[in-house]
């Protein structure tokens, strides 16, 4: 093959992994960093490397399972393990997912507020240009719209930039972990990690890469799209932790969302650092609200064996549309009536979402290592060791998270 | 032989224990290994698991084979272990849960359920279950969910597609294909062809529909549910949908036209052969519940002064044309309807009698505006198989078929098996 071959190739093949990474710095994600480095500075920085480690090693698999079998993990569990599983999985993941959608569409409404857009206004509008995207696009151009939504998170470079951290500081603390016996320090660290690997995403990366027709021949080339995904995506946490940390933690401002840490940015890093913020958030949340549908619609139709797709039709794929438009509705109408305990919804999403993720890993490392599935592309025995070690311990730190949140 | 009976779902025998000739367990069965045959493939043995030991038990030396208890006519000491061959096709492993797609490769729906049936004696598969009904059963709430809703008044249905629409069975499948391609859909009933066009999605329905002779579809487009036929007859080209509605007698055609939007109905009508087009509209200017609105235009009738020999002679040039041929009206020469002949009776009588000496009067009739239940009333009482429609004058406009009568009596049990979901 010759080199422009390869590009060419490349450049076909690139998006699911850079996409499903880049959802993982949602509404939720870029609160949980902006909080990380309003609250500890830069010390938690050196936990984005084993972040983005874990991130890959688990991408990577989901990505390959699809390109190879051109099913759905959501096929793949149903046809190798049965409706049971498949059943409740699917019914527990439709609820968490639903509540995060409407978590989006909170971080959608705050960052509007801040530009003086009434969430009335924005919620509705914001629900509308996502749903008319997926039902009225096809899966090229929608991905196209997405890739360049995730240029966006770029915004958060020139906004630490403007923060004037001291970079030799930021250097030491990203490749010399530090450890700090304070219960909100291990809390917080148990957040930034145990949050990062959801299960909608893994669904979502395998189903995006079967409807657009990757084949294994072309695998290599989104073996990369993958990593290089993750890594863009744990960039963008390091300058949002690196904004939040040479402003807000040095002028001891601890703030516990995103939209509050982009208000306090103003007086510390100028009001363009602040816009940025909001921005970016804003960006994030709509992106989100519109991906965490579409991975849900994607794996309850191929649980099911119903059409699905962003290319058909309603009249081709009437339950994935249906299911696409019916999450968005709620999420929204969530975010809009008042005084809907959006908070509690989001505290059991998250719940729910940590318990699920387990099985989901679990079941993941049995498929992948299928020969009648995968052949050739079987995980190796050292790989496989790596694989199982994170995945245990991002089970274990997903466990912590969710006893954490109890407390 | 093994006695079985009836129909079994695979999901309310799999793990069920299965017991020697003592009554001592075996083990669990596991799966069920089937031989590939067309078109219901046969049961051939049973896999039958105790912990990791393995038993694979030919059919023929199992005994009893129902829900309940499951025994086999050996004892237990006298079998050995055994593997199932890599060329055996299990109906567990390889056909549940599988996705049904269709010829175009469009997914429909997975499988939820496998039903097991007597086919020439032989226990085999007869059915995929596609159903919420299949679904609930896997799921072990078949009958909560019944009971849940009923409570709203919702009939919990069997949605099930006869194995001989999917593609014969292979070892290690990845989807099942519904064979509605080419000559076997026009082998088919047009009542199961429908049920098959019912199932698949829009875009290829107008394809399967184009591929159909007009005769056929004609008769399959009948059978569907009103919405589905005026998406097929939308979708179709104009010169074909006359074509198909010239095609239907006139009651039916009157059907469909009726569920039209009024412009593309007229449209269409002015596109059909002159003497069908006067039928369907006159048949649709009726309301759609009366016996005007069943009727259809087409009946045999016979002057009262022909003979035998030559009404037999003129009913087999008209019968061809013509839906219902079991009654002979005869008119009068001002064309009133005077008495009624059927065809038993006129093939029994003598060649030479003329049909006023033989015909039955009088006749029992309908007016045009009769609700259609009396005219069910009628056909029920008497035991028709048609009955006249006359106006004031006695004129004869139409029959109402038992098959129309039924059409309504039943169209739930008939259509809604066929609806999607």
């Amino acid at each position: 093959m010759t080199r422009w071959r390869k590009i060419l190739i490349l450049l076909s093949v690139i998006g699911p992994g850079i996409i499903t990474a880049n959802v993982d710095n949602d509404a939720g994600g870029i609160a949980t960093y902006s909080m990380a480095g309003a609250h500890f500075g830069y010390t938690l920085l050196w936990a984005l490397i084993p972040i983005t480690i874990a991130l890959i090693v688990v991408q990577e698999m989901s990505a390959r399972m699809g390109a190879v079998t051109g099913k759905g993990l959501a096929e793949l569990i149903r046809e190798n393990y049965g409706v049971k599983i498949t059943f409740w999985l699917m019914l527990f993941l439709f609820v968490t997912d639903l509540g995060n959608t409407a978590a989006e569409f909170a971080g959608w409404a705050a960052s509007n507020e801040m530009f003086g857009v009434n969430k009335y206004v924005s919620v509705p509008l914001g629900a509308l240009i996502v749903w008319l995207l997926v039902v009225k696009g096809s899966y090229r151009v929608v991905e196209k719209i997405f890739l360049v939504i995730c240029l966006v998170y770029l915004v958060y470079i020139p906004a630490a930039i403007m923060a004037k951290p001291d970079w030799s500081d930021v250097a030491l603390q990203t490749f010399k972990p530090s450890f700090h016996f304070n219960t909100i320090y291990i809390v917080m660290l148990i957040g930034v990690i145990g949050t990062t690997i959801a299960p909608w995403m893994q669904f979502y990366i395998q189903s995006s890469i079967v409807e657009k027709g990757i084949k294994k021949e072309e695998y290599w080339a989104s073996r990369i799209d993958v990593i290089f995904g993750c890594f863009m995506t744990d960039f963008i946490a390091f300058f949002i932790i690196v904004a939040c940390g040479a402003t807000l933690f040095k002028a001891g401002i601890r703030v516990d969302s995103a939209e509050a840490a982009a208000k306090s940015l103003a007086p510390l890093a100028g009001g363009h650092a602040s816009v940025l913020f909001a921005i970016g958030l804003a960006n994030a949340s709509l992106f989100s609200a519109s991906i965490l549908p579409l991975a849900t619609a994607y794996y309850i139709c191929e649980g099911m064996g119903w059409e699905a797709g962003i290319s058909k039709t309603f009249k081709e794929a009437p339950q994935f549309m249906w299911l696409y438009t019916i999450l968005i509705a709620i999420g929204a109408l969530i975010v809009l009536i008042p005084n809907a305990p959006l908070i509690s919804i989001m505290w059991i999403s998250q719940v729910i979402n940590g318990m699920m993720l387990p099985p989901v890993l679990i079941l993941m490392l049995f498929l992948i290592n299928k020969e009648e599935l995968m052949a050739q592309y079987r995980n190796s025995r050292t790989f496989n060791w790596i694989a199982w070690a994170t995945v245990g311990i991002m089970i274990a730190m997903t466990a912590t998270f969710v006893v954490t949140l109890f407390i | 032989m093994p006695f079985f009976a009836g129909e079994i779902f695979v999901s309310e025998i799999i793990n069920k224990p299965v017991l020697d000739q003592t009554g001592e367990e075996l083990g669990r069965l596991r799966d069920i290994v089937i031989s590939a045959g067309e078109p219901f493939p046969a049961v051939s043995a049973l896999v039958v698991a105790a912990g990791r030991t393995v038993y694979v038990i030919p059919w023929d030396i199992v005994n009893l084979f129902n829900r309940r208890v499951i025994s086999v006519n050996i004892l237990k000491k006298n079998i050995t272990p055994a593997v199932v061959s890599p060329n055996d096709i299990l109906i567990s492993r390889d056909m549940l849960d599988k996705q049904i797609v269709d010829i175009d490769g469009a997914k429909l729906v997975r499988v939820n359920d496998l039903e097991l049936g007597d086919v020439k004696g032989k226990l085999s598969l007869v059915a995929a279950d596609i159903g919420l009904r299949g679904l609930l059963r896997r799921l072990g709430f078949e009958s909560r969910g019944e009971k849940l809703l009923s409570l709203f008044g919702y009939k919990l249905q069997h949605k099930l597609i006869g194995w001989h629409y999917l593609q014969p069975v292979e070892p290690r499948l990845s989807k099942l294909t519904l064979t509605v391609s080419g000559q076997k859909v026009a082998q088919m009933h047009p009542a199961d062809l429908a049920e098959i066009i019912s199932e698949v999605s829009q875009k290829e329905r107008t394809a399967l529909f184009g591929s159909l002779d007009v005769e056929t579809a004609a008769e399959a487009l009948h059978e569907l549910e009103p919405q589905v036929q005026a998406d097929i007859i939308d979708d179709m080209s104009k010169e074909k949908a006359s074509d198909i509605l010239e095609q239907m007698p006139p009651d039916e055609a009157a059907d469909v036209l009726g569920d039209l939007p009024e412009a593309k109905a007229q449209e269409l009508i002015q596109m059909m052969d002159k003497d069908e087009a006067e039928d369907v509209q006159e048949l649709l200017e009726h309301e759609d519940n009366t016996a005007g609105g069943l009727m259809t235009t087409e009946f045999l009738s016979f002057p009262e002064d022909m003979t035998v020999e030559d009404a037999i002679r003129d009913l087999r040039l008209a019968a061809p044309d013509v839906e219902s041929i079991y009654y002979l009206y005869i008119v009068d020469a001002e064309e009133r309807l005077v008495g009624v002949i059927s065809l038993k009776n006129l093939i029994l009588a003598r060649p030479h009698e003329k049909m006023h000496e033989i015909m039955k009067t009088p006749v029992k009739t309908l007016p045009p505006d009769a609700k259609q239940t009396d005219v069910a009333e009628l056909i029920s009482k008497y035991n028709f198989l048609a009955a006249p429609v006359v106006d004031e004058n006695m004129i004869m406009h139409g029959i109402v078929t038992v098959d129309d009568v039924l059409d309504f009596l039943l169209p739930t049990a008939s259509r809604k098996k066929r609806r999607r979901r």
